[in-house]
């Protein structure tokens, strides 16, 4: 089933860590979003694999946007 | 004849008669129209709240007419949950859709009393129009016109429940509507959960809004439970459903004592809680203070088969509050939270915290402060929404609280957010940090901005960062905290496996903890 992985935070897309099809575990940082001078992971709420990046570097996103679809 | 005509008693099977129609409420429509709005009748929710027949009913037979007994829209009275008792005021939306009339407020106040008197928390579920106005048992002018004079002789549950805060824990759960009067009471209430999209409260309907002020607004958009969870702070935690919003109740009030003169029950646990937490626990912390991590799986990893009940989820998010039990004692958690804003103490943080420390400190359950902060939020907006009064208050509740405090200083903890998270000056009876942890007036690179502000003038401006990040690595092992450690500011630098031994200890030293205060009727609150 599809589980949807929302950002934590209203920022930047600093640096993609995981693509498209690799497994990923529970807590395991998908990306790294820039915002407030922090680095703020997205991390995997569940063990699966990753079936859609929905951002890409440098785009800007808004707290609760989807930016991982995990199947 | 009947039988019971012989013994004298004949009206008693009409008085189960009557009782019988009280329980059926408004009629199979009105609760079929209930449900088709996917909720639960007031009689559904109190079955899932209570123990197996452990609820005994108060004014039943309540009602605008004598001959037809409704309840007058709230069924009241008092039963067990999980084995302890608690009392129920519960609007039956069913009935006069839930509005509060004189009988169901005489029933209403029958219950605070009792609750008051035995010591025992109390809960209202809200499903309700507000008050009545235009029937019989109502506040308004129809043909009765002595009954608009009443409006002046009410409002003592609103004075009465003020008066009972913080003697027992007090639940205000929104599960319909509740405008005008009956928001007050949630308002009052220690704990608001919300069901999601079903519960609404403000201080007036939509319909009174457009009329008074012009403004056109949905319910859901002036009150609902994202508006009260997510911006307002009002609700504390949305929940899906009825069942789920009953369940919250119960989970909530597991952590908590009848009164304020009992401890919080300790939960059987099965578990060695002195045993070493998980390796994992060590690869949440990352290097560098600007990167951020999830302190809620620290939190998780530190409670009790990872439960912890969390309080306002969603609204002041760099603050994390809620309950969670390490070897079965209750404990009240606060941590900042990196992951939003850095864990900056802003308005809604000192807001959040305070509040729940004045819950924790009220009913004597311990508090855990899990320290990584910058400090508290700067700059013009920061200043001009009051940060002082805020930051204030948050340390009025810190310094004041006399349950047993315990400080984990996780990672950074500057300047009077050191404080604001029980820094040693607030008397923790444990304060202990991670190996990462720092302690200072200011970060590194903040410090490194002011006192090294001629030499970086005087540089070339093409060294300057690198004179910069030069001094900064220099200042850095200063601030951490094995140089309070060294000093004895501190109890200790604990490997973080360590964290539930340790704080299971305190908690068992700790259990007949004892704080004596200056007499006074109470300190004059920033707020």
């Amino acid at each position: 089933m599809a589980v949807e992985v929302l950002s934590p935070i209203t920022g930047n897309v600093w640096k993609i860590v995981k693509l498209v099809g690799d497994e990923v575990e529970e807590y395991e940082t998908i990306m790294i979003m820039e915002s407030m001078k922090m680095e703020i992971p997205v991390e995997s709420p569940q063990n699966g694999k990753i079936k859609e990046l929905r951002v890409k570097e440098g785009d800007s996103v808004i707290e609760e946007d989807i930016v991982v679809i995990l199947e | 004849m009947s039988e019971h005509e012989k013994t004298g008693f004949a009206d008693i099977d009409n008085l189960h008669h009557k009782r019988d129609i009280a329980r059926q409420g408004g009629g199979p429509e009105k609760i079929k129209r209930q449900h088709d709005r996917g909720k639960l009748t007031a009689r559904e929710r109190l079955d899932l709240l209570f123990d197996k027949d452990t609820f005994c009913e108060v004014g039943i037979l309540g009602a605008e007419d004598v001959e037809k007994p409704d309840a007058d829209g709230v069924i009241a009275g008092y039963g067990k949950i999980n084995g302890r008792y608690a009392g129920l005021v519960s609007y039956d939306y069913t009935v006069k859709g839930g509005s509060m009339g004189e009988v169901g407020e005489i029933k209403a106040t029958r219950i605070r009393e009792i609750a008051l008197k035995s010591r025992f928390p109390m809960i209202w579920i809200m499903d309700s129009g507000g008050a009545r106005i235009d029937a019989k048992t109502g506040f308004g002018a129809s043909d009765d016109t002595d009954r608009v004079a009443l409006f002046a002789y009410t409002g003592h549950l609103f004075k009465e429940e003020a008066l009972m805060s913080g003697v027992i824990p007090l639940v205000g759960a929104m599960m319909g509507p509740g405008f005008a009067g009956t928001a007050y009471i949630p308002g009052l209430s220690d704990f608001v959960p919300m069901v999601k999209d079903k519960s609404f409260m403000g201080l007036a309907g939509p319909a009174l809004v457009k009329e008074v002020i012009g403004e056109d607004i949905s319910e859901n958009d002036l009150g609902g439970s994202k508006v009260h969870c997510e911006v307002s702070g009002v609700g504390d935690l949305e929940v899906e459903d009825d069942a789920a919003c009953i369940q919250a109740i119960k989970d909530y009030l597991s952590f908590f004592p009848a009164n304020c003169d009992q401890k919080p029950p300790r939960q059987d646990y099965r578990g060695d809680p002195t045993a070493l937490i998980d390796d994992k626990i060590l690869e949440i912390i990352p290097e560098h203070t600007r990167q951020a991590y999830n302190m809620h799986r620290v939190i998780k990893m530190i409670a009790d088969d990872g439960i912890f009940f969390e309080i306002k989820p969603k609204w002041g998010k760099n603050m994390i509050t809620g309950f969670g039990r390490v070897g079965g004692y209750p404990l009240g958690i606060i941590a900042n939270n990196p992951m939003s804003y850095g864990g900056v103490i802003d308005i809604n943080a000192s807001d959040k915290a305070t509040r729940f420390i004045w819950t924790c400190d009220a009913f004597n359950i311990p508090l855990l402060f899990l320290s990584d902060v910058p400090g508290f939020m700067i700059g013009s907006m920061a200043e001009k929404s009051g940060i002082i009064r805020h930051g204030a208050k948050l340390i009025h509740a810190v310094a004041e609280a006399t349950v047993p405090k315990f400080t984990i200083i996780v990672r950074k903890s500057y300047g009077a957010g050191y404080y604001a998270m029980c820094g040693k000056a607030f008397d923790p009876d444990l304060i202990v940090a991670w190996p990462k942890g720092e302690i200072s007036v200011m970060g590194a690179e903040g410090m490194v901005s002011i006192f090294g502000k001629k030499m970086l003038a005087a540089a070339p401006e093409e060294e300057r960062a690198n004179i910069a990040a030069g001094m900064t690595e220099m200042i850095k092992p200063l601030l951490n905290v094995k140089m309070a450690a060294a000093k004895a500011y501190i109890d200790d630098v604990i490997d973080p496996r360590e964290t539930r031994r340790v704080l299971f200890k305190a908690l068992e030293f700790t259990k007949d903890k004892k704080i004596f205060r200056h007499p006074r009727k109470h300190g004059v609150y920033p707020v």
